[in-house]
């Protein structure tokens, strides 16, 4: 229903801390738009600013075309949950989701059908008569989204409202949070830490560090195509490995030579340094866990590396491992590739050698940490 | 002094330790005072700054303002007319006119900053003496109306204070203009006056909800407390009342009584009287502080029953007004009190000298009656708080206490004692300082008692006793002596503050939980 | 072997429990003690009140003859009924005035922001280093001028009592503070004002704390001898109990009034003391939530 559009949004706490800067970004109508970065990035901030519950420093916001930097919170026609869920404690789970209808002054079959009608799509029509303190966690946050969605507000608004959710619990949530948004049908900003949540729930993520945006875009163009080296470790877990190495253009092909082993690009990636026309230089290298693959014996393109911790996962076994050097790799390997003999030798301290395929690797620069293809 | 790295202090033994901190604290205090002075002295420097900028603002607006925001250094609000803010215009402008007219008045501003003759030592407050004349005709007397130096001093003052708010009014209004300047040079709209008063109930609710406590505030502490500064450099006493005798200036040259340590001198009387009020205070805080701990936590031990019961007797004694109980417990006390005649006979002779019947003719046992009583009345106050504190504390921490091995008065001392006196900190020093002014308790307890006055004569024109706190030696001053130095009174006062605030500053910079309370949450 | 250690450990278990025991009579006996000490005074005073064989103090506790003179007396020969309403009306309307100044203050402090925020709290904190009586002097000139004074001091006490009673926002300041200020937020965007919030949502969540400032601001008046005497000047009239019958105690009139007095202490504590203890929940609350935070 409503587009957003932020300008150079600056956030300057005090004298000189910055917690914002430089924020650009277009907010397609009905778009669901996620803010994902470590604590104290910058998320929280940004979209409190939406909000209007912090001064803007520097830049403009705009919600369906109308710069709202003056406007009070009340005035910009949005809907927001708490990551405490902040339910109004002396008032009941009707009242607390009837609040702003009751300030608008609304009649009250109006407020009777718009609440009845968001507790019954969030299934807590039973607990109407409740005070919040009488509710458990998920049903509290149910609340907090039912009291959003009666304002038939512009912009929905969530900061991090799962964090307070046991990881059960926090699975089931997102799940419906999905559902609701095919039933409310309005555009999202929803702000988390957690990369899963950003993944599954955005159609497109913004991910924040230290007050700067490091990259927009899809799930998929962030997790195949990170800008940076923080997005390729901040997306996708367990985290990316990465190495000091060499990129090294021999006859036309090209080869990375990660602890002595001598591997070729291949597919994609290797069309595309072609086009960039780069040739032998320093790197550093990326590899997701699950692109590593186990070999039998020693080659000349395999990693020897001693098992330190096996995790295993059930579909598949997390091994943390130590190369020659010392440095340490993730390597991610379904439970289905293995035997029984093998998975058995794959105690404390055990060799395994292992490769990863020529397409599926990043190499971002050493100096400016940027992926060199992007 | 040598600073000890982390892992070098933790090397030390126990009373190496404590001597070492010992050593920190010492070394400081000098820092700590150059710390202030250097914070003062950044204060005025950021003050001269901001006036500087302020001055500049003021210079630019006026160079590149148009003719209506030049005219509105004249006349008040004009610039707010011209860019329609007619709500904010009038107001400033009412505010101009009588700003004027009051100063202009044959009564008004400027005649009695004139009678006021400000600081010129010797000249009086007030330029014409009221006196007594006799009727010509039929020869009755009759009082020919002069100036009291009371009003003129007052008056004077608050012009001032008038004259500072004019010219905060006209800086203020000058800004406005620029704002709106700026606003329309932008092409937005300026805040018409409906939006002002709306939102006075919103982004601007906190001057809605500050307009009267502030007011309060202002006109019934500040004003007073700047007025009687100022009386500490006047002589205003009984006999000069200002109105059959004008007082005047009389510059520092009241102070110069602090230092007469003679007999009957304020100086001496001052030295001992505060000696004995921070004694007090001391033992007052500090008795009530744990016992009343010691108490709750009887109380709230485990399996000790009717715990609503001993809390709600203690409370009764809050409920009391002070002066039933106080007044009448001191009586107890008396010789002919029921307690004090029993006390008076067990006692030995050498306590209660042979002439002097009662506990509280006697120095010592009057100032050690004061100190217990106020542990009666202190110790509910105390215990409640412990109470709310010790049920705070969290129940894992006595499990994981047992589970390491503590016995339970090892729980006590090591969890209990700690995590109180932490949070309570901050509390000693407020309840010090209330100890310090602590009038209700000391007057109360020793005003009907006839106690046995000091040797120190009549500082101020009135005996002192040997329970007088300098707030019950102010009052008495301005109330009970025979030519009441309001002047002396009014320095007291000032010296009490700077005993109070040399205090709070020292403690609050030293005991670390009245900064940071969160250690333990 | 095990035998022997889990024999050990019964030992032990039990000599804790007896010494425990111990503790506990130990501590009972002391509570006890303290009970006694503690309810003494209001007992004697209520006792000495009924005496009827002599008007003086005497060494002894337990009347020899009880009867209700020295009340008959109180009402008949003093102007202790003005003294009482007045106070009373004092308490009223200091309750009510000092609770809307105290609450403003501690709201705006602890929930808005603005400029000038600290300065305004270091302000307070430095003005209340300075000893409150001396502002008497100037108030008591003023108020003359007004005839705030003598017959009229109760109503210029209810002004001094209410006009800087902002300053001890301290208390009502942490209670608030420990209200989550999402609430706010949450409320604000729901589309709430600054001035709905405060009503809507601080107000009815306050309750403890609101009723623990109505009970200190009506209390104030029936402790205060300090400011009271000075506004009051000996006029009987305008008098509160507690500068009534200070005199009374004076060794001039201990002989004829000392009985009388105790008669008043008993009428006073009453009402007080069952609003009080009425209330003891909410004070508790206040003292232990707002004190120690400060």
């Amino acid at each position: 229903m409503a587009t957003v559009k932020l300008t150079n949004v600056k956030k300057v706490y005090g004298k000189d801390t910055v917690a914002v800067d430089n924020f650009n970004l277009d907010i397609a109508d009905k778009e669901f738009i996620v803010f994902v970065g470590p604590s104290g990035c910058g998320k929280s901030t940004t979209l409190r600013m939406i909000a209007g519950l912090e001064d803007i420093s520097g830049g403009t916001i705009e919600i369906d075309g109308v710069v709202v930097n003056d406007l009070q919170p009340r005035d910009r026609n949005i809907a927001m949950v708490f990551q405490n869920y902040a339910l109004y404690p002396h008032l009941t789970v009707f009242e607390n989701m009837a609040f702003s209808l009751r300030l608008k002054k609304a009649p009250q079959e109006e407020v009777y059908e718009k609440v009845v009608k968001a507790a019954e799509i969030l299934g807590i029509t039973e607990y109407l008569t409740r005070k919040p303190r009488a509710l458990s966690g998920g049903q509290r946050q149910r609340v907090a989204i039912g009291r959003a969605m009666v304002r038939d507000s512009k912009v929905f608004l969530m900061d991090e409202p799962l964090s307070n959710l046991d990881a059960k619990l926090r699975n089931q949530m997102r799940a419906e949070i999905i559902l609701l948004r095919q039933k409310i049908d309005t555009t999202f900003i929803y702000v988390t830490h957690d990369q899963t949540e950003a993944m599954t729930l955005g159609d497109r993520i913004v991910i924040m560090k230290d007050g700067f945006i490091q990259q927009v875009g899809t799930p998929t163009e962030v997790f195949d195509m990170p800008d940076n080296l923080f997005v390729a470790e901040f997306i996708g877990a367990p985290k990316m490995n990465t190495f000091k190495t060499n990129l090294v253009y021999e006859g036309g092909k090209y080869y990375v030579t990660p602890y002595g082993a001598k591997i070729e690009v291949t597919g994609s990636k290797a069309e595309a340094l072609r086009a960039k026309g780069i040739g032998s230089r320093e790197i550093i290298l990326g590899v997701r866990p699950e692109h590593f693959v186990l070999v039998s014996g020693k080659s000349s393109n395999s990693i020897p590396c001693a098992i330190r911790v096996n995790e295993m996962m059930g579909s598949e076994l997390h091994l943390h491992v130590e190369e020659a050097n010392g440095d340490r790799l993730v390597v991610r390997i379904p439970t289905i590739a293995l035997d029984d003999e093998q998975r058995k030798s794959m105690g404390y301290g055990a060799t395994i050698h292992v490769t990863f395929e020529g397409k599926v690797m990043h190499f971002f620069d050493p100096e400016t940490e940027r992926n060199i293809l992007a | 002094m040598k600073r000890l790295n982390d892992l070098e202090y933790l090397k030390l033994n126990k009373f190496r330790a404590v001597l070492y901190k010992l050593q920190l604290f010492l070394c400081a205090i000098p820092r700590f005072f150059k710390n202030v002075f250097l914070k003062l002295i950044a204060l005025i420097v950021g003050c001269g700054k901001s006036i500087g900028a302020s001055f500049l603002d003021i210079g630019r607006t006026f160079t590149r303002g148009n003719w209506a925001v030049k005219l509105s250094f004249l006349i008040f609000g004009f610039g707010n007319f011209y860019y329609g803010q007619v709500l904010r215009g009038i107001l400033f402008l009412l505010f101009e006119v009588v700003f004027f007219v009051y100063m202009a008045l044959p009564n008004g501003g400027i005649h009695w900053l004139a009678k006021g003759q400000w600081f010129q030592n010797g000249a009086t407050i007030g330029t014409e003496q009221g006196r007594q004349d006799f009727h010509p005709v039929y020869d009755t007397p009759y009082w020919i109306e002069g100036d009291d130096s009371v009003k003129v001093l007052l008056y004077g003052l608050l012009t001032i204070i008038f004259i500072i708010a004019f010219v905060y009014t006209w800086r203020l209004q000058i800004k406005q203009c620029r704002i709106c300047m700026d606003i329309t040079a932008k092409g937005k709209k300026v805040r018409s006056g409906k939006d002002d008063l709306k939102s006075l109930l919103d982004d601007q609710f906190h001057k809605t909800l500050l307009a009267l406590p502030a007011t309060g505030i202002l006109a019934f502490t500040v004003l007073p407390i700047i007025y009687m500064v100022l009386i500490a450099f006047t002589s205003y006493d009984g006999k000069h009342d200002g109105y059959s005798n004008l007082f005047g200036w009389m510059g520092f040259e009241n102070f110069n009584l602090l230092l007469d340590f003679g007999n009957g001198g304020i100086g001496l009387a001052f030295g001992e009287i505060l000696a004995w009020t921070l004694m007090w205070a001391f033992f007052a805080t500090f008795t009530n502080y744990f016992l009343g701990m010691f108490v709750a936590i009887m109380i709230n031990k485990k399996g000790i029953k009717f715990k609503k019961f001993w809390r709600t007797v203690l409370v009764m004694t809050i409920a009391i007004p002070q002066f039933v109980s106080l007044l009448y417990v001191s009586r107890l006390f008396d010789s002919t009190g029921v307690i004090g005649k029993i006390l008076c006979d067990f006692l030995p002779q050498s306590m209660i000298d042979a002439n002097q019947q009662s506990l509280w003719q006697n120095p010592i046992t009057a100032r050690i009656l004061v100190i217990i009583i106020n542990i009666w009345v202190g110790i509910p106050y105390i215990m409640l708080m412990a109470t709310g504190i010790l049920m705070n504390i969290p129940q894992d921490l006595y499990e994981s206490a047992k589970i390491d091995g503590a016995r339970g008065w090892q729980q006590y001392s090591k969890i209990t004692l700690p995590y109180m006196m932490f949070v309570m900190g901050p509390y000693l020093l407020t309840s010090f300082v209330g100890n310090l002014n602590n009038f209700n308790v000391i007057y109360l307890l020793t005003q009907n008692n006839q106690l046995l006055n000091t040797s120190l004569g009549a500082p101020g024109g009135v005996s002192v006793t040997y329970t007088d706190l300098l707030i019950t030696w102010l009052y008495k001053i301005t109330l009970q002596s025979t030519d009441s130095p309001y002047y002396l009174a009014s320095i007291i006062g000032i010296l009490v503050f700077v005993v109070v605030a040399i205090l709070s500053l020292i403690v609050y910079n030293v005991i670390p939980s009245t900064r940071n309370e969160e250690d333990y949450k | 072997m095990k035998k022997n250690n889990t024999n050990k450990l019964q030992k032990r278990g039990l000599g804790a429990k007896a010494s425990r025991r111990i503790g506990n009579a130990v501590i009972y006996v002391v509570l006890a003690l303290i009970t006694v000490i503690w309810l003494f005074p209001f007992f004697g005073i209520v006792l000495e009140s009924f005496r009827v064989e002599e008007t003086g103090q005497v060494s002894y506790l337990w009347p020899k003859e009880f009867g209700f003179d020295n009340y008959i007396r109180l009402f008949k020969e003093t102007d202790f009924m003005r003294w009482f309403l007045n106070t009373g009306l004092m308490g009223v309307c200091t309750a009510v005035l000092q609770t809307v100044f105290v609450l403003s203050m501690s709201y705006v402090l602890s929930r808005l922001r603005f400029k000038g925020r600290k300065l305004m709290m270091n302000l307070m904190l430095i003005l209340g280093m300075f000893p409150g009586f001396l502002t008497m002097l100037l108030i008591y000139k003023v108020f003359y001028d007004f005839g705030l004074t003598e017959q009229m001091a109760p109503l210029g006490l209810i002004i001094v009592y209410c006009a800087s009673s902002g300053m001890g926002y301290y208390v009502s300041k942490g209670f608030f503070d420990t209200i989550p200020k999402s609430l706010d937020e949450a409320a604000r965007v729901d589309g709430a004002t600054r001035f709905q919030v405060f009503y809507k949502l601080i107000l009815p969540l306050s309750k403890p704390i609101v009723i623990y400032t109505v009970l200190m601001g009506f209390m104030a008046p029936w402790g205060d001898f300090m400011l009271a005497n000075y506004l009051i000047h000996e006029n009987s009239a305008g008098m509160s109990v507690a500068v009534g019958t200070f005199e009374w105690l004076s060794k001039t009139m201990l002989n004829t009034n000392y009985t009388m007095f105790c008669a008043a202490g008993v009428i006073v504590a009453i009402p007080v003391t069952v609003v009080f203890l009425c209330l003891q929940k909410y004070y508790v609350e206040g003292v232990t939530g707002g004190a120690v935070k400060g």
